[in-house]
């Protein structure tokens, strides 16, 4: 992959001018379907829109200090890391990638969480200190289904190329991994049920209390922006291989929007879990999933 | 003004965040405003989001007499709040302290603390009143970002049914009541 | 299965939401505003009296008095409504409207006093019998 494509896929498609919009728009269904499903309207089309245009312009809190240094830093890192990770996604047939870059998906998908712990942390307030803690139990939880998921699916291909990754045939394989993944990803995106970091009558926000304006706007640029890595990577697995540059990016949006809309119908349908639940299902129910398909790629593997 | 001083305007009054603060109060005003949230009256269909920090909020919304407890509390809240801000004391405690008014607790009406932008009175005010309240807090930050310009009078489009004329309350210019007779 | 049903239910049943200026009507026995007819009050006070926040206040003068009233400060419990004998006032259906400074909705009337109502006929006294129960007016001893 030469710098004029590398560039062009973080710029451009599925990158930032892509994938800020996008952003913004799969933040605002989600909160609409979790609207119309319980009964009201939601908000209007743009409102994720204002609400970043208005965080830009509110002030900041002093800070001083490296830990004030570290807490302007923690979003930055987060939304390029989030970007990042939207830019690596092979949505387009030839869009060219290179070995290993599965890996730097996979820790470009991480980095966002990693911030809002870290920023939690440097906040020195209490509740920051405490909806890390939370972050980071539920982090260890999900993480490890997720990642197994993903490493049977590469290693049933012996490959860890994404570009490789997308075109593969549909198989019980593949499925076992998506369906492993989906299953991750409410807890990934801070959703009911797993919404456990961002519980706002308990602990203020959590890691987020001490943040305000153009802090907070980057932020809720890398959450939208997560939405669209997590969503587009299920959507670039499971989409069929299509030539046509055209189709496959509708395809993707597509698929992702499906996803979406998936993710708001259980974000809607559960409540909050707490930790000791949350932790408990994704090491006692789902971690059997993850370990028959990575058994299964490894079983396939040897006999091939 | 330029565009990106209309686009924040516009924002600030389509996005007001709150932040909900008890001074003291029966609790009344606050499940109210917690009603406002439920599918009825849905607060978010103007973008009201009910924020847990006050960090993250616009508008602070205070209910009940100040209480000696809740002083230093509130001051340090509204310090917390941060940026362009405006208060809303919802119910009538927080503006006239109402039936508390010779209590040893109280620390007198909200304003003698922090400035209060809007008073939606009602013991306990409906939740559609506290809507409004809201959003005309909402326009006063704008109006007050805009550096006092007044900003295009087709604020907020009018949909859905026109109010049916049980109250006077429906624009933000209500005649004053000194003018209207029984 | 019953919350996907529901939340099915929700999504093409259509939203209850009212649409924001729209309000809803209030019920029949709501407590809202008091009004005040200035034609019937007789200057009693007694609404001052029973007004448990301190909403309606009372300045007597000579040949007329003030009457005001702060939406601001009533609590809407209808003590003043119940205790006026003139049935001057009476609460109204409609919520208070919202206000930008303290004072604003305070509504002062300036009633003139009425002459009492003229007493009914009364029945015949009763024939003075006996001089010792008479009362004696003063001087006339």
């Amino acid at each position: 992959m030469n710098l004029t494509t590398a560039l062009a896929r973080f710029l451009i498609f599925p990158g930032l001018l892509f994938a800020v919009p996008a952003a913004w728009f799969f933040l605002w269904v989600e909160r609409k379907a979790v609207a119309l499903m319980q009964g009201r309207i939601g908000p209007p089309f743009m409102q994720p829109f204002y609400d970043f245009i208005k965080l830009l312009g509110k002030d900041t809190p002093p800070r001083s200090g490296v830990g004030g240094l570290l807490m302007k830093l923690w979003p930055l890192i987060a939304v390029s890391a989030a970007a990042g990770a939207v830019g690596l996604l092979p949505v387009l047939p030839s869009s060219g990638g290179f070995e290993g870059d599965l890996i730097l998906l996979l820790a470009l998908l991480e980095l966002p969480s990693m911030c809002i712990i870290a920023a939690g942390f440097s906040s020195g307030s209490i509740f920051g200190e405490i909806g890390s803690a939370r972050e980071a139990a539920l982090s260890v939880s999900y993480n490890v289904v997720f990642l197994l998921a993903i490493v049977s699916i590469a290693a049933s291909q012996h490959t860890f190329r994404l570009e490789a990754l997308a075109k593969l045939p549909a198989s019980p394989m593949l499925w076992l991994g998506v369906v492993a993944i989906l299953v991750c990803l409410p807890a990934k995106l801070h959703i009911n049920p797993f919404s456990l970091p961002n519980a706002e009558q308990e602990i203020y926000s959590g890691p987020m209390t001490e943040y305000a304006g153009p802090e907070l706007a980057m932020w809720e640029l890398s959450h939208g922006l997560e939405w669209v890595a997590a969503t587009g990577l299920v959507a670039t697995l499971a989409a069929p291989h299509l030539t046509l540059w055209w189709l496959a990016a509708l395809v993707f949006v597509a698929l992702s929007f499906a996803v979406v809309l998936l993710l708001s119908v259980i974000a809607a349908a559960t409540a909050r879990l707490a930790i000791d639940t949350t932790v408990r299902f994704y090491w006692q129910c789902t971690l059997i999933f993850a370990v028959l398909a990575i058994s299964s790629a490894l079983f396939m593997r040897f006999r091939s | 003004m330029n565009l990106w001083n209309r686009l924040m305007c516009y924002s600030r009054r389509r996005s007001p965040w709150l932040f909900h603060m008890n001074g003291g109060s029966c609790n009344g005003c606050d499940i109210e405003l917690i009603a406002s949230l439920t599918p009825r009256y849905d607060a978010e269909q103007l973008g009201v989001r009910l924020e847990g920090s006050p960090r993250h909020a616009d508008i602070l919304c205070i209910t009940g007499p100040v209480t000696h407890n809740a002083v230093n509390a509130i001051k340090t809240v509204y310090g917390q709040v941060c940026g362009p801000k405006a208060v809303v004391a919802i119910g009538s405690c927080p503006a006239t302290t109402n039936v508390f008014i010779d209590s040893r607790t109280l620390d007198g009406p909200l304003n003698r603390h922090i400035p209060v932008d809007v008073f939606v009175p009602g013991c306990p005010p409906r939740p559609d009143a506290i809507i409004l309240g809201v959003a005309k807090a909402a326009e006063i930050l704008a109006e007050r970002a805009a550096k006092k310009i007044p900003i295009d009078p087709v604020v907020m489009p009018l949909v859905g049914p026109p109010c049916n004329g049980a109250c006077a309350c429906s624009t933000p210019n209500a005649p004053k009541s000194t003018e209207e007779q029984p | 299965m019953n919350i996907l049903t529901m939340l099915w239910r929700n999504l093409w049943g259509g939203s209850r939401t009212m649409l924001f200026p729209a309000r809803p009507k209030v019920s029949q026995g709501y407590r809202g505003l008091v009004r005040f007819d200035p034609e019937l009050c007789t200057g009693c006070a007694i609404c001052r009296f029973r007004c448990t926040a301190r909403a309606i206040e009372f300045r007597a003068g000579k040949g007329d008095f003030v009457w005001s009233y702060d939406p601001g400060h009533c609590t809407f419990c209808g003590r003043c409504v119940e205790g006026c004998k003139a049935h001057a006032l009476s609460q109204d259906a409609e919520c208070p409207p919202i206000y930008l400074n303290i004072g604003d909705l305070k509504n002062s009337y300036t009633v003139a006093r009425k002459a009492p109502a003229p007493k009914p006929a009364a029945p015949a006294p009763p024939a003075a019998a006996s001089p010792t129960t008479d009362p004696a007016p003063g001087g006339a001893q």
